[in-house]
């Protein structure tokens, strides 16, 4: 396969205008990119920074609602996008350029197995016959190491995995051998040692086939790993463009060093207080989703004023562990004290002390905050539920506790929740369960939905809360480098039991339970070389893959 | 040849081309179809027809041009947020809110609108139209058109009790039902089952020859009839939002069912509910007016469309239109209410937010 590096896409002046409120307004500001053959550009930046929206543009589409402003031109091979009629962009799209979007599971077709998927394009650009197609199928599996190559294919989407999907959907994106893969945030959905497995295929691919690739995603450790170059968006505009290493070594713009510096919060680690009945003791429980056994003899405590992470992979049993403090999932053995007396196991018969001491807030602030009610009221309600005020006690109450998660009660007292962005919805979420009065919050991934300098504002928040009114956090989540910054005793989880626990310090040096190191050797770091250097180590990895059964 | 044919044709070519010089691709498309649609027409059915095809475009023209204006005047006149919402509104919405309008304007003001009283007779029978009487004298001598005002009272005000309690009845047991699940939503959903089994006109036949017919009675029979696919779509619905994790929120507060329902589920569930809403009352609307006239649905001498049709029906072999009228107000009523509830399946559907 020759290597050429000749210039594939180029967008010059790329303006995108959105329509709302009955006005077109500009929502990316002239960009300007070029990409070579065989290159992969990262394109970074918060939510709302065009990143999505100048990755279709690449394509020639736009969302519904949106249109590309005249005097924008994206160049493909020679060829002018914004003026080539629709029939002609649509034979080029899966054939010549691909998308692979975030959500796998979202973007299969279920009732379809995955090899019909697969040869679709193909077939329908006349490009191989079906058993052609097939072949190349499962040879492309292979490359992308799937278990079964030859079989797997026949199965239907909910039959695999999340990363072996997301895998399988970079696989059909080559199917037609593409000049160009646009990435939207392909592992963002998936868990650090599943995030690893789709990297690594997704590199290994793109270097095989010489394709070019922009590659979209607002973790800055995996564009580091990805990319040869990085180009750095800020609300429609570009900040900063270098080649991938100058970019981590020596960052330009005061926006690109902050989200640099986003990783650096760390609080203090709190030692356990001596001799105290801890607040939240779980104490051999197990649970089963009917005759399913999820969670075997599981033991903890959470003390006054600490923070107990929770780690584990998706499937480890961290949020039914959660259910079952809460009450939702009574367990079948073992119970949960609180200050040393038993709680009851289900929630419907626990007194409104009892609920109002555990709140929870929750990983998607969208589903957790009812979109039809005011911020006033569901920030009140849990204050008159519990402590009866009402009028303008209520009131003040609610701009108090308003000012506490940093939001201006003056302008947010009357909105919707849909009118706010995501951080702020998960400041509401905070402040739901502040205004119930609690001893204890269950942080359920609050920050895995969430930019990093948005997320590390909540931490921030989280933290200043726990200060102020000694709370007690059990902070479940899959991301180490937020339990690096906010957790004192870790928790980690495999297949529904502890696996490991203790301090944090503890817990970050070795020697380690072989999953816990695992666990911490997949978290990406921000040196271009660590994919690279892992592998390795690990040998290529097949080894990763049977924890995904 | 005479005049009004070279006009015609003049005005529809002309304008046709005026639209394909102006590049108004659809404006194009609909007058050059017209065009030759007209010559096939002209060809065929000669000046007549012509004629017929004018008066038809020109009634569409007009209904186009008052939705047009109806929701202008909507526009300037609704508070702020509803009026974006009706700017992108279709014509076709603005059409049926017209109609609908104009019918709840006559079936509120009847008694000052219509000029004798639905019961007195002023006339001989089958009396025709003269300056008096606008639409002319039915079977017993009664002025057609104050029937046709008192009917909009009546049946449709009936037709709107009986889905707005179907509503009641079938929302409130759909949404427990979802939110409690369990036995209780099996029970509830097999009895619906039964209700829904047996095809809805004979049901209502048969209850009403039981129960005996009064407004009450009619109400009550029609409600329960159609409270069974509120039912269904209310659980759906519901059983989609219960899953939320602001439910689960609620839940854990120790917030009680009712409360559930209320504040929680209700308010995420009333776009779908509302469309839902507008469908049925058209089958409710039609039931009514069927069982009219099949003679135990409204009793005379109170107007209704439905046993107008069947009263008046002998003239049709006279070749009288007046029996198709209060037909035609059904029709032209049940075509408005889906309009705009087409309207708002679209903003519900998705787009909206």
């Amino acid at each position: 396969m020759s290597q050429d590096k000749s210039i594939l896409l180029n967008i010059k002046n790329l303006r995108i205008e959105g329509y709302s409120d009955e006005h077109w307004i500009e929502i990316v500001h002239g960009i300007d990119l070029t990409l070579h053959r065989g290159e992969v550009m990262g394109l970074i930046g918060e939510s709302g920074a065009g990143k999505s929206t100048i990755g279709l543009a690449a394509m020639g589409f736009t969302r519904d609602g949106c249109r590309i402003s005249e005097g924008s031109s994206i160049e493909f091979d020679g060829l002018e996008l914004t003026t080539t009629p629709a029939a002609d962009l649509q034979s080029l799209r899966g054939a010549r350029i691909a998308y692979v979007a975030q959500s796998a599971a979202a973007s299969f077709n279920p009732a379809h197995k995955l090899i019909d998927q697969h040869t679709e394009a193909p077939l329908q650009y006349r490009i191989q016959k079906r058993l052609e197609s097939q072949e190349d199928a499962m040879e492309l599996y292979e490359r992308l190491r799937l278990p079964n190559p030859r079989e797997i294919g026949f199965r239907y989407p909910h039959q695999v995995s999340g990363g072996q999907l997301q895998r399988a959907m970079t696989a059909m994106a080559m199917a037609c051998r593409p000049d160009l893969i646009i990435f939207d945030e392909p592992t963002t959905a998936l868990d650090v040692t599943t995030q690893i497995e789709v990297l690594s295929a997704i590199r290994d691919i793109v270097d095989q086939f010489n394709t070019a690739a922009i590659y979209i995603t607002h973790d800055l450790a995996v564009v580091a790993q990805m990319a040869d170059v990085i180009k750095v968006l800020l609300k429609g505009d570009e900040v900063e463009e270098s080649d991938t290493r100058s970019m981590l070594e020596n960052p330009q713009d005061d926006y690109t060093k902050s989200l640099w510096a986003v990783r650096e919060f760390k609080k203090e680690q709190v030692p356990r207080p001596a001799d105290t009945v801890p607040l939240i003791s779980v104490q051999h429980v197990d649970a089963a989703y009917g005759d399913t056994p999820v969670l075997e003899d599981v033991s903890f405590d959470i003390y006054s004023g600490m923070t107990v992470a929770v780690v584990g992979e998706s499937g480890s049993g961290k949020s039914t562990t959660a259910r079952c403090i809460t009450g939702l999932l009574p367990p079948t053995k073992g119970e949960v004290l609180f200050q040393g007396t038993p709680l009851p196991p289900d929630y419907r018969d626990r007194t409104k002390d009892q609920l109002r001491q555990a709140q929870m807030i929750y990983q998607m602030a969208d589903t957790a905050l009812n979109p039809k009610v005011k911020i006033s009221e569901i920030i009140g309600r849990p204050a008159a539920f519990y402590s009866g005020l009402h009028g303008p006690e209520l009131k003040n109450r609610v701009d108090e506790i308003l000012d506490l998660i940093e939001l201006d009660p003056s302008l947010y007292y009357n909105r919707y929740p849909p009118e706010l962005s995501g951080g702020q919805k998960q400041r509401i979420g905070i402040a739901r369960s502040l205004a119930a009065e609690p001893t204890f919050i269950i942080c359920d991934e609050v920050t895995s939905a969430l930019d990093q300098l948005v997320a590390e504002g909540i931490l921030r928040l989280l933290d200043k809360l726990q200060k102020e009114m000694n709370l007690a956090y059990m902070f479940i989540t899959h991301d180490l480098a937020t339990v690096r910054s906010i957790a004192d005793e870790v928790v980690v989880m495999q297949y529904g039991k502890v696996v490991e626990q203790g301090p944090k310090d503890e817990m970050f040096r070795p020697p380690h339970d072989p999953y816990t190191d695992l666990l911490l050797s997949s978290v990406p770091e921000m040196d271009p070389d660590w994919l690279s250097t892992l592998l390795e180590e690990r040998g290529v990895d097949s080894n990763t893959e049977t924890h995904n059964p | 040849m005479n005049y009004f044919i070279i006009g015609f044709y003049a005005l529809v070519i002309g304008a046709s081309t005026l639209a394909a010089y102006y590049q108004k691709r659809t404006t194009f498309i609909l007058l050059f179809s017209l065009t030759l649609i007209s010559f096939v027409m002209g060809i065929v059915g000669g000046e007549a027809m012509l004629w017929s095809v004018t008066i038809l475009a020109g009634l569409i023209a007009f209904s186009a041009g008052v939705s047009y204006s109806f929701r202008e005047f909507l526009i300037i006149l609704l508070p702020e947020d509803l009026a974006k919402e009706m700017r992108t509104a279709p014509l076709t919405a603005g059409f049926g809110l017209f109609v609908i309008f104009t019918y709840a304007i006559s079936g509120i003001f009847a008694p000052i609108i219509a000029p004798y009283g639905e019961a007195e007779v002023i006339s001989s029978a089958f009396a025709p139209a003269d300056e008096n009487m606008l639409l002319g004298a039915d079977q017993l001598g009664r002025d057609m058109f104050s029937r046709i005002i008192y009917g909009a009272r009546n049946t449709v005000g009936l037709a709107l009790l009986a889905t707005i309690l179907a509503f009641a009845m079938g929302a409130t047991a759909g949404l427990y039902a979802a939110t409690k699940g369990g036995k209780l939503d099996q029970l509830l959903g097999r009895i619906v089952d039964v209700i829904m089994s047996i095809p809805s006109l004979i049901f209502s036949l048969l209850l009403l020859s039981i129960f005996g017919t009064n407004t009450v009675t009619l109400i009550i029979v029609i409600a329960i009839i159609y409270a069974p696919r509120v039912f269904r779509l209310a659980r759906s619905v519901g059983g989609n939002v219960v899953v939320m994790d602001y439910i689960e929120a609620a839940k854990l507060r120790g917030e009680g069912t009712w409360y559930l329902i209320r504040k929680e589920i209700l308010p995420n569930s009333t776009a779908p509910l509302i469309a839902e809403f507008g469908l049925e009352f058209c089958f409710v609307f039609l039931l009514v007016a069927g069982l009219s006239f099949l003679g135990l649905g409204i009793q005379p001498p109170t107007a209704d469309w439905g046993s107008m049709v069947r009263e008046n029906a002998t003239l049709i072999s006279f070749g009288e239109i007046t029996p198709l009228i209060p037909a035609g107000a059904i029709a032209l009523l049940t075509v408005a209410v889906n309009f705009v509830v087409d309207w708002m399946l679209y903003r519900s559907s998705g787009l909206k937010e």
